[in-house]
């Protein structure tokens, strides 16, 4: 289980280059107010604007700056991933570890519960409960974190049941060390790779269902979302704005996803040591 | 085999389904009336309708009463009225389904075909240049959220090259019939379904490689090797057969991704299918319509899951011991 996870990426040529992605989209989210020039909701009679020197990317149906619009997106996405990502970890950690150290009648109960999970569509439950609440932001992290912590508590709990069974859980217990104390000062931290790479595929995600609701019109309009641009975009692909107003958009959600999927499969080892050394070569 | 642990799954899964779709628009603030049927019933309605419906949903009464009602209602196949289309949801949804199904069937099929063959040449060859160049590809190509990639492929090959038509799924009033309809249909077809089929390819191809490069490890590989077999057959009859099992514990789980996928792309397409009518009933509020997608979606693949998941020891019967 002794794997350095930071090794394991920047060892990889694609790690690398997704977590240098990570990092832009994260600094163009950080640093969104100073870089846009504009207020990405002002709207303004100069709508549908080609590219110039005052309007990078022009301006969509509104007058809005498309390029202010680009850097606000940024912290909607990664807000709602990485948000989605903590908590997910956080709920997958909790239940996967209870299970694998109280067992008996709990842990079947909460297995049955996460294998249930896992075979129901998200995407669908994820649209439908969003026609009818039209989520707030934080409501969509609560409920995107609500339906994809599953996946990750049953590695967890997989992992869990080995290290609990290592003679220094064995030590702690004789000394009556309580569940809370084992879970946190002996397994956690050996849990620390997998809880990355549980958080990076949440992240992921996230960032894509938040793209798709708001491509599907169902998450809150006043948020300046990717996905939301893109579909504005779709209803004026007859003028040529898609250059400058689709393309660009498309192409940063993209990247995120692709940074983090790069991110995740260097890291993916950790999961599956027979992996190792598949990339270096 | 028909084990225990695997029915108890699918109960809760689609008991959880159920609830859901009970719950939901009760639970909403304001009328239930208008939670169940959407605006546009609101307009239909008149005061004799209104008790009418009422009644039907037991909605004067307790919340389990209502739950008797809403349970018989659907055991009967009855999944309500669509106030907008003026048919009954069932009716609606059935019309659609042979577009989706096309679309979802030729995309499911090619996309784990090119990413068995694809994944296990990438993993025979691994480390190599053609390897990595592959895995890089995929990874990227994974990125791209199905939807983009459609308004790609329909901006280059659709309005910019004109290739392929712009949108739906036939020619309106062409009065085609025969060979030249389904290659009209096909015609139609190609790009919603490239673009379905290379968002899912990264799934197939990275998990078969994966289990290509640890099957290559195998003994019986090193055996088969030391007998002389000639690459092709070491490759696919040996090392091949066993690097598709984990492709097909996961065919199910795929099921669903390519059906939500699906609504996605057949909104970029104008694809006449179940996908475009969600949308549109979500734009009209046509609650009765995205409640009913929403309940046959689920329970096909809720079955398609568990038809896989039955099949399986059958192919690989080491499982069977595992319960």
């Amino acid at each position: 289980m002794h794997i350095d996870i930071k090794k394991e990426i920047k060892e990889s040529g694609p790690g690398k280059t997704g977590l240098i992605i990570l990092l832009l989209m994260i600094a163009a989210a950080l640093l969104a107010p100073v870089l846009a020039p504009y207020d990405p909701a002002q709207q303004t009679t100069a709508s549908l604007l080609s590219p110039s020197l005052s309007h990078w990317l022009g301006t969509n149906h509104v007058g809005q700056d498309i390029w202010s619009r680009l850097l606000f997106g940024a912290r909607t996405s990664l807000l709602v991933g990485f948000g989605v990502g903590i908590l997910s970890t956080l709920l997958g950690t909790i239940f996967g570890l209870s299970a694998a150290l109280i067992g008996g009648l709990y842990e079947k109960v909460v297995m049955r519960v996460v294998d249930a999970f896992i075979v129901i569509p998200m995407v669908i439950i994820v649209v439908l409960v969003a026609a009818y609440i039209k989520p707030s932001i934080s409501i969509l992290i609560l409920l995107l974190s609500l339906l994809s912590w599953q996946g990750g508590s049953r590695i967890i709990r997989a992992q869990a049941l080995s290290l609990k069974e290592r003679g220094h859980v064995a030590a702690a217990k004789s000394f009556g060390a309580n569940y809370f104390y084992i879970a946190w000062r002996h397994i956690v931290p050996d849990l620390g790779p997998i809880l990355l790479v549980d958080f990076i595929c949440g992240v992921r995600r996230a960032v894509f269902m938040e793209a798709g609701l708001a491509f599907l019109g169902i998450s809150d309009p006043t948020l300046v979302s990717w996905g939301m641009m893109m579909r504005d975009a779709l209803s004026f692909s007859y003028l040529n704005v898609w250059q400058w107003w689709l393309v660009p958009t498309g192409v940063a959600l993209s990247l995120t996803i692709i940074g983090l999927t790069f991110i995740s499969h260097a890291a993916e080892p950790v999961i599956e040591p027979r992996l190792r050394g598949a990339e270096i070569a | 085999m028909f084990s225990k642990r695997n029915v108890t799954t699918y109960a809760i899964a689609f008991a959880f389904i159920l609830v859901l779709n009970f719950l939901l628009p009760r639970m909403m603030p304001g009328d239930p009336l208008m939670a169940i049927y959407g605006d546009e019933a609101l307009i239909a309605m008149t005061p004799e309708l209104r008790a009418q419906l009422v009644e039907r949903f037991a909605l004067d009464q307790s919340l389990w009463q209502q739950a008797g009602a809403y349970f018989l209602a659907l055991f009967q196949g009855e999944l309500g009225h669509s106030y907008y289309y003026n048919a009954p949801v069932l009716t609606v949804i059935l019309g659609r389904l042979p577009w989706t199904l096309l679309l979802v069937g030729t995309s499911l099929v090619l996309s784990t075909v090119l990413g068995i063959v694809l994944g296990l040449e990438s993993g025979w060859r691994r480390g190599s240049r053609a390897d990595r160049a592959m895995l890089a590809g995929l990874m990227s190509l994974n990125g791209f959220p199905d939807f983009f990639l459609g308004m790609l492929l329909l901006i280059i090959f659709g309005a910019g090259l004109g290739i392929f038509p712009l949108a739906g799924a036939l020619t309106p009033y062409s009065g085609l019939s025969g060979l030249a309809l389904v290659l009209d249909i096909l015609r139609h077809l190609f790009l919603p379904v490239a673009a379905l089929t290379l968002s899912h390819l990264a799934s197939g191809y990275l998990l078969t490689r994966n289990t290509m490069i640890t099957v290559l490890k195998e003994p019986y590989m090193l055996t088969a090797r030391a007998k002389g077999l000639p690459p092709r057959i070491l490759k696919y009859r040996h090392a091949g057969r066993n690097s598709m099992l984990p492709v097909v514990t996961s065919t199910g789980i795929w099921i669903g991704r390519v059906v939500t996928g699906a609504i996605f792309v057949e909104l970029v397409f104008a694809y006449p299918g179940v996908g475009s009518l969600i949308y549109e009933a979500l734009l009209t509020r046509d609650y009765p319509v995205i409640q009913g997608v929403f309940l046959l979606v689920a329970i096909f693949v809720l079955a398609a899951n568990f038809l896989v998941d039955l099949s399986y020891p059958k192919l690989d019967p080491r499982v069977s011991y595992a319960y």
